[in-house]
């Protein structure tokens, strides 16, 4: 009897010591930390950073990709209730930082930007994309601009140049379309928004802003006639079918469509099939639709890196960020995916995205914050939902600001 | 004999590690989601109460009449196609020599997950697919509805008609000899046979594999999910998908949870209803 519960209480002991284990395990330095991202298809290149920092500042970094992104946040959200807490993680900006900042879950970043941007290894301009409550969170672990990239080889058969207006684009695109080749690509699913943010962008930016803020509305006359713009394109027949489910890096690389409008970091599907900038493809800024407008609109985009403040090691986390926006990570970082960097001190060597990166930091064009970020979560998914059904049914454009409009008075009822 | 006064007073001793494991993990997580139900939540902050909103919003909200119409037709469907092709296949190749041969073919899909089904699927009917190009057509199965819920239950069709055949031919198998016999004597054969003698024989397990599939079909996700995520717009939304992205997409976890109520007990009801005709 007197055994057996001794036996019981060396269990419930050892149990006891195995939970304080845990506690202790939140003190505890590490030397290797993870890293979860919504984006899977770039392990290898996380791989390579964390080989890197390894060797550099003594701490490795061990990347999990999800690549269904709504599976990827209900995690991260998940995890901050329980022990299994990610060091280092991806996230937007915009609605969705702010979220996560006001719930005090992400370690504060304002020292290591204060630093990097003194080392001028950050931009100033960035910052805003980054601070809330005075404050910043995380840092910059991509950025993007956003055009168009055209078959090179295509243009040049039919003796198309790169447009400088909006005209100019159209009348490209009526070219191809008599030819037989098909001008654009676009979808039904996620990324059914990217004609919508560009003809907003390129027609009235401010109300684009506006829109973003609730302080207008998206059965607006402006926005109706960004749906009547857009409809009259598709119905042009200038837009591949919307349920294609070619991966865009192959539309470009086949020719199915002759131009992709995405973000720089479309770059790195072009480099992973062997596609060379400047000979196979080009890239270039999409003109305004509005020549009266006095700059050119572009997307831009950036990606945070974060870090928990109740993570096992946050001081590794911070050291982590602090490296992360140096020079020398951030080469490193940009070459292997052939993109653009958010430090300013990282040469691009692709001509194209060197230029735009140069532009869009001396000022020459308005940067608009890219729709994923510049709208709340709420609203974002009942748009991407609209612009889909738009795309296959483009006469419901009204039907579809309506229901867009509906989600968005709901949300704002309550956070304006 | 010193046994069983032993079992019975340690009888509860037996259950209790199960009935603790379906407590924590089957009933709980249903309570609290009936709870979020019942407030807002965006999966962060601590929910707010809000009483019936989520359901009230539930009747006003069209994408929950398309996600409704789609679910119905899904249980229709599934009780024509997987349902009764795979009882027509079973009595079909039941009497053939070597008829398990043929039901091979028919059983192997059942080996893959809905996801991987999709998965296969998807490519093969979108515009650019196979389908488009062996039919000669230029049609894009997965976008107008409700043909791209007709196009799914295809696929669907294509997993589920191998296990519920191999159900049904369990079911005739069992079926004793001997009524056959004398109904044959007495001269029914053909469809006669079959609907007053083998199918009142066959309803027991019957009542199992349409039991089953009525549940099955009422939480239809993973096909739909993977090859349309519920599009193009919501037109081929489930209740189950509705309730997966009102939840995980919309970050809407009280309003994902009312929908999570509603295919529970619409589920519920229609088990025990059908359940219930059944054991009469």
């Amino acid at each position: 009897m007197i055994r057996s519960r001794m036996a019981t209480f060396g269990v419930l002991a050892l149990l006891l010591a195995a939970c304080g284990g845990n506690g202790a395990a939140t003190q505890q330095k590490k030397s290797e930390l993870t890293l979860y991202n919504d984006k899977g298809a770039w392990t290898k290149f996380f791989d390579e950073m964390g080989a890197l920092s390894k060797q550099r500042i003594g701490l490795g970094m061990k990347p999990t990709g999800y690549t269904d992104s709504a599976q990827y946040q209900a995690f991260i959200k998940a995890s901050f209730r329980t022990n299994v807490k990610p060091d280092l993680f991806t996230w937007q900006t915009g609605g969705m930082l702010e979220e996560i900042v006001k719930q005090r879950q992400v370690a504060e970043t304002t020292a290591v930007w204060q630093e990097a941007i003194k080392a001028g290894d950050l931009s100033q301009d960035l910052m805003p994309y980054y601070t809330i409550g005075g404050k910043q969170y995380c840092v910059p672990m991509n950025v993007a601009y956003w055009g168009m990239f055209y078959n090179k080889k295509i243009f040049d058969e039919h003796g198309l140049q790169p447009p400088a207006t909006w005209d100019d684009l159209v009348k490209a695109a009526a070219t191809l379309k008599k030819a037989g080749v098909t001008p654009f690509y676009h979808t039904s699913v996620l990324f059914s928004f990217v004609w919508f943010e560009q003809l907003m962008a390129g027609m009235d930016p401010d109300l684009y802003d506006r829109l973003s803020t609730g302080k207008a509305k998206y059965t607006d006359p402006g926005v109706v006639r960004v749906m009547e713009k857009w409809k009259e394109l598709i119905d042009a027949g200038y837009f591949m079918n919307p349920g294609d489910k070619t991966d865009p890096g192959d539309v470009m690389k086949t020719g199915k469509a002759a131009m992709v409008s995405f973000g720089t970091w479309f770059n790195t599907s072009m480099t992973q099939r062997d596609l060379k900038a400047g000979t196979d493809y080009g890239f270039f800024v999409i003109p305004n639709v509005d020549p009266a407008l006095p700059k050119t609109s572009v997307i831009f985009e950036s990606g945070p890196l974060c870090s928990l403040t109740k993570a096992a090691d946050p001081e590794a986390g911070t050291k982590y960020l602090k490296w992360w926006t140096t020079a020398e990570a951030q080469e490193k970082w940009a070459t292997t995916r052939g993109d653009v960097s958010a430090n300013p001190k990282v040469t691009i060597k692709d001509e194209a995205l060197g230029q735009i990166t140069k532009d869009a930091g001396g000022g020459k064009y308005r940067l608009v914050n890219r729709y994923f970020e510049a709208t709340p979560p709420p609203i974002l998914t009942a748009a991407l939902d609209g612009f889909g059904k738009f795309v296959t049914e483009p006469g419901t454009y009204k039907e579809v600001l309506e229901t867009i409009q509906k989600e968005a008075d709901e949300y704002w009822s309550t956070h304006q | 004999m010193t046994r069983a006064p032993m079992l019975g007073r340690f009888r509860y001793g037996y259950v209790a590690p199960a009935a603790l494991l379906v407590a924590v993990l089957l009933y709980a997580p249903f309570v609290w989601t009936a709870y979020l139900s019942l407030t807002r939540y965006d999966g962060l902050a601590p929910p707010e109460w809000a009483g019936l909103a989520n359901f009230a919003k539930l009747f006003d909200d069209p994408a929950l009449l398309t996600s409704t119409r789609n679910t119905l037709l899904w249980v229709a469907g599934t009780m024509i196609l997987p349902v009764g092709l795979g009882l027509l296949v079973a009595v079909l190749s039941y009497d053939l020599r070597g008829g398990a041969w043929y039901r091979v073919p028919f059983m192997l899909p059942y080996a893959l997950s809905g996801a991987g089904l999709a998965m296969v699927w998807s490519p093969v009917l979108s515009h650019d697919g196979v389908a488009n190009a062996l039919l000669g057509v230029d049609t894009a199965f997965l976008q107008e509805a409700p043909a791209n819920t007709l196009a799914m239950l295809l696929v669907w069709t294509w997993q589920q008609l191998g296990v519920n055949t191999l159900l049904f031919v369990v079911g005739l198998q069992s079926i004793p000899k001997e009524p056959i016999e004398a109904a044959r004597l007495d001269g029914a054969s053909g469809w006669r046979l079959f609907r007053h003698v083998i199918w009142p024989l066959m309803r027991p397990l019957t009542a199992v594999v349409v039991g089953l599939a009525l549940v099955a079909s009422l939480k239809t996700f993973d096909i739909v999910w993977v090859m349309t995520q519920g599009g193009p717009g919501r037109n081929s939304e489930t209740l189950a998908v509705t309730m997966y992205k009102e939840t995980f997409v919309a970050s809407d976890y009280g309003y994902g949870s009312a929908v999570a109520v509603l295919l529970t007990v619409v589920t519920g009801l229609a088990s025990y209803l059908y359940l219930r005709r059944q054991v009469r």
